[in-house]
Order: structure tokens, then C-alpha cells, then sequence
């Protein structure tokens, strides 16, 4: 269970604009929501002030009132606060609400739309915010600007043939002429969808000479997709055209095993002629193998039920919940109000060991340090 | 001294008592409650404090302390209610009086009425939730107190730690002892046992360790903390060597003491171990044994199979077997397959402890064991019959510093879902564990 | 093109509104998941979208960095340990980190891990990207089972897959289907991508195919499937260079050598548009090295090196080298093979095992093992490990030359170095020695092959029966069938049956084939009898025993339950005895 947070401290009767700004300034959003709960009066900087500090998704209660307050404001058409709003939605990544702020808000300029696009694509709703693309076109042209932002949002949902498809659009409905960076966008559609060597025959075939912004958005990329082989290229490449790329703390790469493909002399091999088939180490575990014991279900329910009951013995909840709240290979401590069951104390063995973390079990009679599919009790329990 | 008071103010020639000396009359009665003369000497003296002098601060807080030693609770806040002023002392006195009698919301409602509780306020409240087993609510007050900027004492320190051990929030506990260190409290032995205690119970036996190292003076409580510690965290052979450690160094070994090295004789099955020390105990420490030693030496017999033997050591016990004893040895019925032990034994624990869901467990869990599964549903149909339900499991979990508690089968949980994949995972991959995970070893081929 | 590029996106959109999340406004505010965790599908069954590029940021790209870091540190166990452990935590490993560790375990071919691992993101619900099937397939592709990788992109066909194939994917298995001659499949992969339209009409997937069929020597069906390509991407001159060595080949298998060389002025001469790199161009230097036109090769070597200028153009790599190697060795040019190959750390190539031995081999077969020998100790010091094979091309060159000592030497080299050798290398080797009429040390390696847990195949045995019989040791000739009889795994041929009995009946020791049968049944009929009684002996054993300790238990169960019961007797007795007697205050 949680422990209460402090009671807030006394608040003066009624502040203005400057104390609010001075409690966003000190990063103190909590109290001047607070305040502007007791009737502080705020002025458009004030509000657009305390939307951006509410910048993560632990604000978005904050987020919520300021904009609340705001749309009580005389100020609520303030299109500069507004935007903010909507940019701080999409940081706090709640795009439902700066979705109905945006379709609410009496003026919009290309701002918003850029700002709901990219809200869109920054939390993984590409297709969205292709969709939005499509209404903006019926009320505004697209800028250059706008199309880095919808091949971003293409990269983020595997759009590759629509990507392609506006980047003929562009010069084609609109005359933006692409520049190096929109060819960058569709090497990042390319890349992060997990086409590499596709995004590699593309630069191939690039009307320019790739420069190194193209380099570095293929080192990126590389690096993202864990070829380690095309990061080295792709960052030599990026040194050769800037040497103040140089990484310095570059480690080596290891050489590589597989030269499939590459030497020419796929079929030529007569190794396996030659060679006895590897030896199949039987790992000797199996005795660890674990099955659930119902003998220690003492409800009247069939096999199965009682397995199932097994899995959510509290122990065992209580381990998941602490596995999915703390970071890998941590230990847990788990404090149980009875003995622990036979069956869990064999399944805490080897989940100590799956799961790489040393369990430490206190049941009402003694603890016990599982780890590495051990337990301290050495199954004397 | 009490005695002498009573016939001078019984004699009506004495002088009428002063403030003064009521007070001091007053004070030896609070003193000692279970004097055969204190509670209608201190009546009497009410009756006569009342008149002579009402609403005395002094007196009156007095007589509240004797009524709460004195086990009258609702005396103590009837005054308590009437009077007009109290003092600081007058609350602290009454706090920490209703908490020794168990009365955990009084107790929080006369300290929500005060004015300023101080540090003193605070550890009675802090102490009090912990003697109630209210470790929770203890913590959250330790945390009221810091956000209220009143300082702790060592006694605050204390209470809070053992509430941490209690609970196992071992971050508190730590952030507790970077306190004491900061505040220079190490050197204090009560402080440091605390810690070793604190941090054994939470399976952090080697800070325990270092903690008990680091002492420069050591008390029999020390030794104790850490060999308990040793022993319930299962480093049987550092508790024996560490009890060793103890005696060559001259302490006189008690009973905790050996309670912590019968039991780790017992975990580590050191059956020959355990029972020369449980003789050194009675023989050469002139210890007598508790029922806790003798629920170990039963457990240390039951699990060698040596079961007559463990129950001829029930039979020529002083007491009356508790359930602890009798499930030790049945315990050992389940170990060795004894059933027919086990079911007299059971017919035993029934008139004992009807209610003591445990003992149908285990019961049923030996039925199973030796393959009597019409044995097992016995229990099942008996326990139903007798209304006994299981009692609940609840673990709990410590989480960046927050307890978290589940309940078996809980779906409640807001993550119920992701916790229930995360199982759901681990069971899958708990069974495969120790297959061949080589599944594609013909691919080692070229 | 575009007809094929509108129905692929056609294709993607209409999954994508099967598969996707309904539209965000449609719900209220989302719920507060942890980072990482998996999104919560209305049907748990149905297959994942893999997570969108933008989730690699904060705890979850800096577990990516740090697994990174493993990969190039090569301590791959840790870097697939840690992605296991952080499926169990509250930063889970993205895809594509996971994606990381499996494409280092394909890099350093630990094909057996990566399965493994493969096989648990996806138990832990890690939704697969294309990236990741490539992986796959590509591990299957490489241990020889293009039918598994198949299997796997069916997956990726199948209406609700939320993933699609791209180019890669087709090349992948239309390489490893291509080579290994599984044709027809090709054919039908081909077919496939063409009818589906989820990626153009690919030039690495037609040239895979032709390869192909240059191997298979059909050079029509190589030139017609250059032919398709074109007329499926309009007519025009092909720009990727790929296509064009199984071309050349082609028209080389059909004689049509002066069509091999205009294609090649045209697609390498002056103003041509077409696109090359080291492998494209190592496919036309093959072509022309495996057809004589060794000094086109040449010329074309000498400009790919010009051209080559990593990081920039790579133009050269280790098969250009190989295939150098290869042409002038055909040209019997061996000083200038071992020249050229040696020129490859000036081009930063570095030669692998397989390169070696591909060397070694030309040279031994050519009776230049001091040569051989120089590559072999090069080997050593430039830490390419050798392996069985070159062992075997050592052994045999050796033989070749009549330093039997050395060919033994090298063959005794393979233990020290822990290699594994088979009843195949055993047998060049028996085969050697067998050859010099130095019989007792053939016999001596065949007798040493149960001790290194080698089964010796037929051809062990014949070589020496066969050599036996020629030297006129039918008793040991006999022996040795004996061994043949006796071993279960191999059949005593007809041929090898009629030489003995031929050879003995010249000796007039018809009698003693009988007679081996007589013997090889009796010792058959005891070793079964020794077996059947071994184990009896065992049962029985087992069986006594086990009855000797039920008895036990039941004793020790009979004594000790008499006990309890009196025990229980005694003290419940007393206990309420006592109770009875005291304790009036009812406490307890």
C-alpha cells in the first residue's frame, strides 16, 4: 500500500501572476496549481509558464487543471498557449487529450498541426498522425517542414510505400523541391523499419553524393538494428567527411565467423565431409525441471484449477509484481504470513535462476536466499 | 514505602497531605500497580486529591499514569477528558499508557486533540503502533514526524527499525542507519542490536554482520540478535560458530541465545549438535528450557526419524504441548511417513487449537504425501465441517521503498494483467527449464 | 512499378485496419502501463504489432546501448543473458535490441543460441519485425534448411501478419533454395513475390535464381529468367550489376561466348550506367576466370582495385580474391594464385579458413605441398584456425608426393588440436598407407578409431580387406571380415565377399569362409547370451533389493508406528489427567 504524500503547506489568501511564475520557475508546479485552485489569477504567460512545466507523464494531473483553468480564462483562444498545450499533451503522451484540445481550439496554424503530427509519431502513433496529414491538407498547404514530419511519422509506423508515395507528392502536388534532409527521412523510414540493406541500395542510387548527415542517420541506424559491421562503414564514412565525428571511445569490433556470401566459395566447403557432428552436452538439470506439486492444494478443485491455483499462490504474485516494477537482476524480497508451500519453494529455485535475481523469501518460520536455482536452506526446510 | 503512607494517612492524627506528598504516593502506586495495596490506596487517594485539590495538573497526570499501569483504561481518559489543563507530560503519559493497553485509537485521537506533540509525543505514538503490531501505521508516523521537523531520539530510531524489520522495508531501515551515522548514534548498543536485528530480518545477514563487527561493546543482546540472525537466514555453521565466539568470550549465554542455536541445529539437521547443546542448556547454563527449545529439539528428532524419541521428549515435557511442538513432531510424522502417528497426534491438535488451520494443512499435505488421497479429502470434509477456513497467505514485497501485499489469487491488483503475463511467462519457461534448450543442435552441424 | 508499389500499399493498409488500435479518440484517457510493458490486445491471440521505432528512448535505450556494448566487447553469453533477464523487469528489451543479440549469434554462427533466444522473445511476447524473420531465416538459410525457413515466412504471408516480407526476406531464400538446388521452389518464391506485390520485381532474387541454374547447367533457363526481369521492369537496361555474371555464365554454358563478351563491353564499358560493387563485380570475374578469358579477368581486377577506396567504393573484398585465386589456378598460374592471394591485406581482406584450404587444395592437387605447407603455417600465425578439412587436403597432398611419415604427422596434428575428425578423414589416411603396402599402420589407425569415438563406415574396412587380400594376409584379411560381420552398422558387400572367397579358394582354404560365418555366429549367440544374462543378473539384483528395503520400511514403519501409538497413549493419558486435575482457571 501507498504512504500518504505530506500535507500541503498553508497558502497565502490570493497570488498573482508573479508567484505563480516564481513557483514554475522553483519547479514547484504542484503548489501553484494549487494555487491557482484558490483563485490566483494568471495572464497568458503565466499559463503558457505553467503548461510547460508540466513536462512528463507524472504531470499530467497538473496538466489537466492548469488547462482547466485556462479554458475558464478569458485568455482561452490564446493560440501560443494552446499550442503549448497541446505540445505538453503529447510530452505528458496523453494525444487523446490534445486531440480534443486541438479540435476544439478556435484558431490553428501550421504550428498546431506540425505539433499534433509529431505528438503523434513521438508516441508511436504514426498511422494517426498520417491521418491528421490528411486533414491538414484540406485546410492548409504542407510546408517542407511538414513533410520531414510525416516521413518521421512514416519511420514510426513501417510506412514504407507511403513514405515513398509522399515523397513523389511533394515536389509533385505541392512544388516543395526535396532537400538532403527529406532523402534522410526516407533512408530513416527505410532503416527503422528494419529494411538496412534496402536503405543502403537506396543511398546507392541517391542524385547527390551522400554527404554526412546522410552517414550519421545510417550510423543511427546501424546502431539501432545491432549491425555492427555497417555501423564501422557508416562511421568511417561519417569521419571521412567529419573528422570531429571522430568517437574516440570506439571499441573494436571482433571479427566475424559467418563469411557466408561474401568469399565466393559458398558450396565449396567440405568441412562437414571431414568432421563428426558436435557433441550434444545433455545438460544435467532435468531433475530441477519443474512441475507443479499439487499435493499441496488443499481446495476440492480439479487438476488443472489447482495448478492454476499454484501460479497465484501470493508468493509468486508478489515476485511478478516485483519483477515487472524493478530493474533486471536486482534482488527481491518477498515476507510471507505462513510457511511457504513445497511447491513453491521448488518453482522459487528455478525461478531464481530463469529470471537471473537472487530471491530472498522470509516465510514465518525462516528465510530463504534463493539463487542460481539454489536456496540457502539447502531444501532443508 | 507504600505501606507506610497508607497508615499515615489512614491515622487521622497525621497532618492533612500535602500536594507534595500525595504526589509522591501517587507516584510509588503508578510505580507499582501489582501491589496489593496500591489500587484502594490509590482510590482513596483520588476521592481525597479530588477535594482537596482539583484539577491539579500534577496530580491528576499521576493518577492517570496509575490507572494506565494499573490496567483501567477508561478511568484514565475519563479524567483524562475532565481536565480542564493538560500538559505536554499529560498527553505523552496518556499516549504511551493507552498503547501498553492495546488501545491503539485512543491513543491517536488524544494525540490528533494536542497542541504540539513533541519528540517525546512521537516515539510513544511510534513505539506504541510497533508494540501493536501496527508496523505500518508506524512507519507513516516516522514519516509524519520527519515531514513535521521534529527530531528524532534514539528510542524514535529504535521503534521505527524494528518496525522496518517487522515489515521488511529494508530501504527505510537503511536510510534509517545512514541517519545514526550521521547523527552519531552507533556507538549506542541498544541502536546498533536494533539494526542487527533489523537487518537479519530482512535477509541482509552480511550488513547484520558488519553491523555486529563494527560494535565496539557488545551486550548479550547483540550476540543473540546475530546468532538468531545467522540461524533463521540459514548460516547454521556461523550461528554455532558464533555462539562458540560468545561463550569464549565470557557471556553467559540465555535463553534467545540458545533458542538461535537449537534452531539452526535444526535447519542444518546437526541432530547430535543440537542435543548436546540443548543439555549444555539445562545442565551447565542452568537454562529452562522454554517451549520454543523444546519445539526444536522435537523438530530435530522428528526430521532424523528419530520419532519415539521426539515424543517421548512431548511426554516428559513441563508444559502442556503447543501446536508448535506437536506440529514439529508432526512435521516429522509427514517426513517419515508415519500416519498413524500423525492421526493421533492430529486427534490431539483438534482439542487443542480447533481453530489452528495449519495442522489440517500439514495433515492433509502427509495424507498426500504417503499417496492417502481419501485421506486428504477426510481433512478437507473436516475442516469444512468444522467451519476452519484456510488462513489467508499474503506476501509482501518491497518496492523502490513502498510494502506491497498480495493475497493468494488476488486479481485486484491495477497490473493484475501484466503480473499475471509475467507468471504466466515464467511458469511456461520453469517448465522448460532443464529440457534440452539446444532445440536446433542439428545446426551446430557445419 | 507503380502498379506494384500501389497494390503493395493496398495490401499493407488493408492489414494495418484489420490489425491496428482503434482510433486513440474513441477512448478515454489511457491507462498508466509501465514503460515497456506489452499493450494489453483484445485478442490475446492475435499477432502483435511490432513496437513503433520511437520506443527506443530513455531506460530502454540505454539497456540497447549497454547490450551494444556487450555485442562489440563479443561476449555474446552476457548480452543474451541480460536481454533474458530484462524480459523480467520493468525495462524490457525493445525489438530491436533483442534484434541485436540475434543478429550478433548469426555473425559469429552460433545458429544453436540464437534459436534459443529466438524462440524466447517470442515466448515473452517480443513482437517480431521484419528485421527479426530475416534473421531467422537467414540462420536456417545458413545451416542448410531453406525447407525450415520456409516454414517461418509463411508466417509472413499469412492474411493477419502484421508484418510483410521485404526484398532481403525473398533474397535470403531464394539464395540458399538456389543453391541448393531446390529449383522448382525458386521458381515458385519467384512467382510468388511477383503475384503478391508486396516488393518490385528484385534483381537479387533473379540473379540467386540463375546462379542456380548456371550450376545445374541450364544456360536457357538462366538467360530467359534475365529476359523476365527485364520485361517486368519495363524494357529497360537493367542498373544493378548483380544480374549480370550468372548472365555472362549463361551464355558462356551455351557456348555463346562472343554474347558473354558484348554483354560484358556493354554493362562495363565506357558510359555505361550500370551500378557495381565488390560482390557484382566478383560474379563477372568469375565468370570470366571459369571461362578462360583469364586476362579480361585481370584487366577487370586491376580496375576494381583502382576503384576500390574504402570507405567510400568498396569495389574489392575476400571473394574477389578467392575467385582470382581460382582463375589463375585454372590457368595452372600457381606462384601468381599464391601472390594475389596474398595481396589481400593491402585491400584490408583478410583471408578465412575456407579461403585457405581453397588454395591449399590447388596446390597439393598439383604436387606443390612445400607451397601448401607455406599457407599452412601462415595459418598459424596469422590466428585462422585450420580445420578438419585443411588437415585432410594436407594429409592427401602429402600422399600424393610420397612423404607418407608427414601425411601420418599431419593426420596425429588434428588431436592436438582438438579437431573432431570422421571415418572420412580416418579412411584418406588408411586409404595413404594402404597405398604404400605399409599395412600394420593402416591397421593401427583403424584399430585407433574406437578410442577416438569414431565409427568406422565400410570403406574403412575394405580399404584394409581389399589391401589384405592383394598381399596375401587372408588371415588377417579374414579378421577383418570378421570386424564387418560383427559390426552392426555395416553391410559386407558381394564384391568384397567374392575377392576373399576367391583369394581363399586360389589358397584352397574354402573351408575357412565357413568357418568365419560358424565363428562370427557363435560369437553373435554368446555376446547376446553374455547380455541377456547381464541384464537378468541386474533385474534380479535390482529386485532383491528393492524388496529387501520394502521389507525394511515396513519394519521400521510396523515398529515405529507401535510406538508412537503407545507414546501417544501415554502422554494424552497423563496430559488430561493433569488437566483434569489442575489449571481450574481455564487459561489456555
Amino acid at each position: 500500500q501507498q504512504h500518504a504524500t505530506p500535507p500541503p503547506p498553508p497558502t497565502e489568501p490570493v497570488a498573482g501572476p508573479e508567484e505563480l511564475m516564481r513557483l514554475c520557475r522553483e519547479g514547484r508546479v504542484k503548489d501553484a496549481v494549487e494555487l491557482l485552485a484558490k483563485g490566483a489569477r494568471a495572464d497568458p504567460p503565466t499559463f503558457y509558464e505553467l503548461a510547460a512545466a508540466c513536462s512528463n507523464t507524472k504531470l499530467l494531473d497538473e496538466l489537466r487543471k492548469v488547462h482547466d483553468f485556462f479554458l475558464r480564462s478569458p485568455f482561452r483562444g490564446d493560440l501560443r498557449v494552446n499550442n503549448k498545450l497541446l505540445e505538453m499533451y503529447a510530452k505528458c503522451a496523453s494525444m487523446p487529450h490534445a486531440r480534443r484540445t486541438f479540435d476544439n481550439m478556435p484558431d490553428r496554424d501550421v504550428d498546431s498541426w506540425h505539433i499534433m503530427i509529431d505528438g503523434y509519431s513521438v508516441n508511436g502513433l504514426g498511422d494517426e498522425a498520417l491521418r491528421l496529414f490528411e486533414l491538414m491538407k484540406q485546410s492548409m498547404p504542407p510546408t517542407s517542414h511538414t513533410y520531414l514530419l510525416v516521413l518521421n511519422a512514416c519511420s514510426n509506423s513501417e510506412a514504407i510505400e507511403e513514405a515513398f508515395l509522399y515523397f513523389d507528392a511533394m515536389s509533385r502536388d505541392h512544388g516543395i523541391e526535396p532537400g538532403v534532409e527529406h532523402y534522410v527521412g526516407l533512408i530513416e523510414v527505410l532503416g527503422k523499419s528494419g529494411h538496412l540493406n534496402e536503405a543502403l541500395e537506396f543511398i546507392e542510387k541517391l542524385p547527390f553524393e551522400p554527404n554526412a548527415m546522410v552517414w550519421e542517420s545510417v550510423l543511427n541506424l546501424a546502431r539501432m538494428n545491432g549491425d555492427i559491421d555497417l555501423e564501422d562503414r557508416a562511421e568511417e564514412l561519417l569521419v571521412s567527411l567529419d573528422p570531429s565525428k571522430e568517437n574516440p571511445k570506439k571499441l573494436p569490433t571482433p571479427p566475424p565467423k559467418r563469411r557466408l556470401g561474401i568469399n565466393m566459395l559458398d558450396g565449396r566447403n567440405k568441412l562437414a565431409e571431414y568432421r563428426l557432428p558436435p557433441k550434444i552436452e545433455k545438460k544435467v538439470v532435468s531433475e530441477q525441471r519443474y512441475v507443479p506439486d499439487t499435493r499441496y492444494v488443499l481446495h476440492d478443485i480439479d487438476q488443472e484449477a489447482k495448478e492454476q491455483a499454484l501460479l497465484y499462490h501470493s508468493e509468486r504474485l508478489a515476485i511478478a509484481y516485483g519483477l515487472i516494477s524493478t530493474p533486471a537482476r536486482t534482488p527481491l524480497r518477498i515476507i510471507k504470513n505462513l510457511r511457504i508451500c513445497g511447491d513453491c519453494h521448488n518453482a522459487i529455485k528455478i525461478m531464481s535462476r530463469i529470471v537471473g535475481r537472487e530471491l530472498i523469501v522470509r516465510d514465518n518460520k525462516r528465510f530463504h536466499h534463493f539463487k542460481d536455482g539454489k536456496c540457502s536452506c539447502g531444501d532443508y526446510w | 514505602a507504600a505501606a507506610s503512607l497508607c497508615a499515615m494517612l489512614s491515622s487521622p492524627a497525621a497532618p492533612a497531605p500535602n500536594e507534595v506528598t500525595l504526589l509522591t504516593v501517587l507516584a510509588a502506586c503508578a510505580d507499582s500497580p501489582s501491589s496489593p495495596l496500591a489500587r484502594p490506596l490509590a482510590l482513596s487517594l483520588h476521592a481525597r486529591a479530588l477535594k482537596l485539590f482539583p484539577s491539579h495538573l500534577l496530580l491528576s497526570t499521576c493518577l492517570a499514569r496509575f490507572y494506565l499501569a494499573s490496567r483501567v483504561p477508561h478511568l484514565a481518559l475519563q479524567l483524562f477528558d475532565s481536565m480542564p489543563v493538560r500538559s505536554v507530560v499529560t498527553y505523552n503519559t496518556m499516549i504511551s499508557g493507552l498503547m501498553r493497553n492495546g488501545l491503539v485509537d485512543s491513543a491517536f485521537t488524544v494525540f490528533d486533540g494536542m497542541p504540539a506533540p513533541d519528540k517525546v509525543s512521537w516515539t510513544a505514538l511510534i513505539d506504541g503502533c510497533v508494540k501493536n503490531g501496527r508496523h505500518d501505521e508506524a512507519i507513516d508516523c516516522f514519516r509524519a514526524m520527519l515531514l513535521d521537523a521534529v527530531e528524532p531520539d534514539y528510542v524514535t530510531l529504535i521503534a521505527v527499525v524494528s518496525a522496518c524489520a517487522e515489515v521488511g522495508a529494508l530501504g527505510l531501515g537503511m536510510w534509517v542507519h545512514r541517519l545514526v551515522l550521521k547523527k552519531g548514534l552507533e556507538r549506542n548498543v541498544r541502536v546498533a542490536n536494533s539494526m542487527i536485528d533489523m537487518y537479519a530480518r530482512c535477509g541482509q545477514v552480511e550488513l547484520a554482520a558488519q553491523v555486529f563487527q563494527s560494535m565496539r561493546k557488545r551486550t548479550v543482546v547483540s550476540w543473540n540478535s546475530m546468532i538468531v540472525g545467522f540461524a533463521a537466514n540459514g548460516r547454521c555453521t556461523d550461528a554455532i560458530e558464533l555462539f562458540e565466539e560468545m561463550r569464549k568470550q565470557g557471556f553467559k549465554p540465555d535463553a534467545v541465545t540458545f533458542t538461535g542455536v537449537l534452531t539452526a541445529c535444526s535447519h542444518a539437521g546437526l541432530t547430535e549438535h543440537g542435543l548436546r547443546y540443548y543439555d549444555l542448556m539445562t545442565a551447565q547454563y542452568g537454562v529452562t528450557a522454554r517451549m520454543e527449545h523444546y519445539g526444536c529439539v522435537v523438530d530435530l528428532l522428528g526430521r532424523a526419524g528419530r520419532l519415539d524419541e521426539a515424543m517421548r521428549m512431548v511426554e516428559t515435557m513441563p508444559m502442556q504441548p503447543n501446536e508448535v511442538v506437536l506440529g514439529a513432531l508432526l512435521a516429522g510424522c509427514r517426513m517419515h511417513g508415519d500416519v498413524d502417528m500423525a492421526e493421533q497426534l492430529m486427534q490431539h491438535l483438534l482439542e487443542l487449537d480447533p481453530g489452528g488451520d495449519a495442522n489440517y494443512v500439514l495433515l492433509s499435505n502427509i495424507y498426500a504425501a504417503v499417496g492417502k488421497w481419501d485421506g486428504a479429502g477426510k481433512v478437507r470434509t473436516l475442516m469444512k465441517a468444522r467451519g476452519v477456513k484456510k488462513r489467508p497467505g499474503y506476501s509482501a514485497v518491497e518496492i523502490h521503498g513502498d510494502v506491497h501485499e498480495f493475497v493468494s489469487g488476488d486479481q485486484s491488483h491495477p497490473q493484475a494483467g501484466e503480473i499475471s503475463q509475467m507468471l504466466g511467462l515464467v511458469r511456461y519457461e520453469m517448465e522448460r527449464y532443464g529440457y534440452d534448450e539446444h532445440g536446433g543442435s542439428f545446426l551446430n552441424g557445419d | 512499378d507503380d502498379a506494384a508499389g500501389d497494390a503493395a500499399a493496398a495490401e499493407r493498409r488493408r492489414r494495418k485496419r484489420r490489425l491496428r488500435l482503434e482510433p486513440p479518440l474513441s477512448r478515454g484517457p489511457a491507462p498508466q502501463r509501465a514503460p515497456g510493458a506489452p499493450r494489453a490486445a483484445s485478442n490475446p491471440n492475435a499477432p502483435k504489432v511490432p513496437e513503433p521505432a520511437s520506443v527506443l528512448s530513455g531506460k530502454r535505450l540505454d539497456l540497447h546501448r549497454r547490450i551494444l556494448a556487450l555485442v562489440r566487447e563479443n561476449n555474446l553469453d552476457e548480452s543474451a543473458l541480460l536481454t533474458r533477464h530484462s524480459i523480467y523487469s520493468n525495462c524490457r528489451p525493445t525489438v530491436f535490441t533483442c534484434n541485436a543479440v540475434l543478429a550478433a549469434l548469426l555473425r559469429q554462427a552460433r545458429y544453436a543460441d540464437l534459436l534459443s533466444l529466438h524462440r524466447f522473445v517470442t515466448q515473452a511476447s517480443v513482437a517480431p519485425t521484419v528485421a527479426t524473420y530475416n534473421i531467422l531465416l537467414q540462420a536456417y538459410c545458413d545451416c542448410r534448411r531453406p525447407d525450415l525457413a520456409l516454414d517461418h515466412f509463411r508466417l509472413l504471408l499469412k492474411d493477419d501478419s502484421p508484418v510483410l516480407p521485404s526484398p532481403t526476406t525473398y533474397r535470403i531464400l531464394a539464395r540458399s533454395l538456389a543453391e541448393n538446388a531446390k529449383l522448382d521452389q525458386a521458381l515458385e518464391l519467384k512467382d510468388d513475390m511477383l503475384e503478391r506485390g508486396l516488393i518490385a520485381p528484385d534483381a537479387h532474387v533473379y540473379t540467386f535464381i540463375m546462379g542456380g541454374f548456371v550450376n545445374a547447367g541450364d544456360g536457357d533457363k538462366a538467360i530467359s529468367l534475365y529476359e523476365e526481369l527485364r520485361e517486368k521492369l519495363g524494357g529497360e537496361p537493367i542498373l544493378d550489376g548483380m544480374v549480370y555474371g550468372n548472365l555472362m555464365k549463361g551464355y558462356f554454358l551455351k557456348g555463346m561466348e562472343a554474347a558473354a563478351m558484348d554483354c560484358y563491353a556493354e554493362v562495363l564499358g565506357e558510359g555505361s550506367k550500370v551500378r557495381f560493387g565488390a560482390v557484382s563485380y566478383n560474379m563477372v570475374l568469375d565468370a570470366l576466370g571459369r571461362n578462360g578469358r583469364l586476362d579480361d579477368a585481370l584487366r577487370l581486377f586491376d580496375r576494381m582495385c583502382m576503384e576500390h577506396d574504402p570507405p567510400r567504393k568498396v569495389a574489392v573484398n575476400l571473394g574477389s580474391f578467392n575467385v582470382m585465386v581460382d582463375a589463375y589456378c585454372r590457368a595452372e598460374r600457381f606462384q601468381d594464385a599464391i601472390e594475389v592471394f596474398g595481396k589481400m591485406a593491402g585491400k584490408r581482406c583478410a583471408p578465412d579458413a575456407l579461403s585457405y584450404n581453397n588454395l591449399i587444395d590447388w596446390l597439393g592437387k598439383n604436387e606443390l605441398v612445400a607451397e601448401a605447407e607455406g599457407l599452412y603455417r601462415e595459418m598459424g600465425e596469422r590466428g585462422v584456425n585450420p580445420d578438419e578439412y585443411t588437415y585432410v587436403l594436407l594429409v592427401e597432398s602429402c600422399f600424393k608426393v610420397d612423404r607418407v611419415d608427414d601425411a601420418v604427422a599431419y593426420f596425429y596434428k588434428m588431436f592436438d588440436a582438438g579437431l573432431r575428425p570422421n571415418a572420412n578423414a580416418f579412411n584418406k589416411v588408411i586409404g595413404g598407407l594402404v597405398k604404400v603396402d605399409r599395412l600394420d599402420e593402416a591397421q593401427g589407425i583403424l584399430d585407433m578409431m574406437p578410442e577416438k569415438e569414431v565409427k568406422p563406415n565400410i570403406a574403412s574396412y575394405e580399404l584394409l580387406l581389399s589391401a589384405y587380400v592383394d598381399a596375401a594376409r587372408l588371415d588377417d584379411a579374414i579378421k577383418v571380415a570378421k570386424g564387418i560381420l560383427l559390426d552392426e552398422s555395416v553391410v559386407f558387400s558381394d564384391e568384397m565377399k567374392a575377392l576373399l572367397e576367391g583369394a581363399l579358394e586360389k589358397e584352397g582354404r574354402e573351408g575357412d569362409m565357413t568357418k568365419l560365418y560358424e565363428e562370427v555366429e557363435t560369437e553373435k549367440a554368446e555376446a547376446a547370451a553374455r547380455a541377456a544374462e547381464e541384464k537378468a543378473r541386474a533385474e534380479a539384483l535390482a529386485k532383491a533389493e528393492e524388496e529387501r528395503k520394502k521389507a525394511e520400511a515396513k519394519a521400521k514403519e510396523e515398529a515405529a508406528a507401535r510406538a508412537s501409538r503407545a507414546a501417544i497413549e501415554a502422554v494424552l493419558g497423563r496430559k488430561k489427567e493433569e488437566e483434569k486435575e489442575g489449571s481450574p482457571d481455564g487459561r489456555n
